[in-house]
């Protein structure tokens, strides 16, 4: 079974503009856009389909695969939740061809490529799409946070519960409580305290911005 | 100084980077590291995770520095454009 077998996402003859309706949705969602650089974006998607004939899959233009899938997933295009810290840093993905939906002109970013040091304000959701009593897993680059609507406030938190390391984010909220899904340790998703000694959760800041909830790491 | 610059052949910085040295017409060695075959390729990869860290292009390599992605300004101090 060849890697352009069964599991190709795309079918034969898909084209750049396809690609581009197919992403564009998502990573709405995700904080980002097509870059305002036409040209640009036509180049890097050709790229990309040449990929995908080549390679079964749309990886990254700009960085080489290891051949072991479970290290090549997070180069596939867009890879925005796999570097999430590192792009929202940089305002754009790697290869320049999404950029952040508050960048004014994308063209500008080309030739950026220095991370700044210090945190990163990284947007994980559309707060409309976020209602109240939402508690949900979140990946910004290699962590994972666990995100919670408590009426119009918003919070963020470890999402490793330190019992037995249940996913925080896959459980329930009790007023502000957010109760672990496995053996419902409950931790208050204001300050990451629980009633278990020694066994409280980081927590992180977050802000909402047009539309979008940002989360400080 | 020596130059050489790690590019693939489907990425647009490279290409940027590729134009930026060509125009300051200075002298430099191109690997397209996604044209190599077999050895040459795991070769070529090696190296450039050895120098940079990773597998992200394009890597420049002025003299003792090693410029990862297009930095157009880094690479004109280093040639004192």
């Amino acid at each position: 079974m060849s890697a352009a077998g069964p599991r190709r996402r795309f079918p034969e003859g898909t084209t750049a503009g396809d690609l581009r309706a197919y992403m564009a949705p998502f990573v709405e969602r995700l904080g980002y856009r097509f870059n305002d650089d036409e040209e640009f974006v036509a180049e890097v998607l050709e790229a990309e389909i040449e990929i995908l004939d080549e390679a079964g899959d749309v990886y990254c233009p700009c960085r080489v695969r290891t051949g072991d899938p479970k290290e090549d997933v997070k180069i596939v295009c867009p890879c925005i939740p796999f570097y999430a810290d590192q792009f929202a840093k940089l305002r754009k993905c790697w290869c320049g061809l999404f950029v952040r939906t508050d960048v004014e002109d994308g063209g500008e970013l080309h030739g950026v490529i220095e991370v700044p040091e210090g945190p990163a304000e990284v947007p994980v959701a559309l707060a409309d799409e976020f209602p109240p009593g939402t508690l949900r897993t979140v990946r910004i680059g290699k962590r994972e946070v666990a995100l919670a609507r408590v009426g119009d406030e918003f919070f963020a938190l470890g999402n490793v519960c330190r019992h037995a390391f249940g996913p925080l984010g896959q459980g329930f909220l009790d007023g502000h409580a957010a109760i672990c899904p496995w053996h419902g340790w409950r931790f208050d998703v204001r300050d990451g305290t629980t009633d278990h000694p020694g066994a409280d959760v980081a927590t992180y800041p977050v802000s909402v911005r047009d539309g979008y909830v940002f989360v400080t790491v | 100084m020596q130059i050489r610059l790690y590019a693939l052949s489907t990425c647009p910085y490279c290409r940027m980077t590729k134009k930026f040295l060509d125009s300051a017409s200075v002298e430099y060695e191109m690997t397209e590291v996604d044209k190599l075959d077999g050895a040459e390729k795991e070769a070529a990869i090696a190296e450039v995770r050895e120098l940079s860290g990773g597998a992200s292009f394009p890597v420049v390599v002025m003299g003792d520095e090693v410029i990862v992605g297009f930095n157009k300004k880094r690479i004109r101090e280093l040639l004192d454009l």
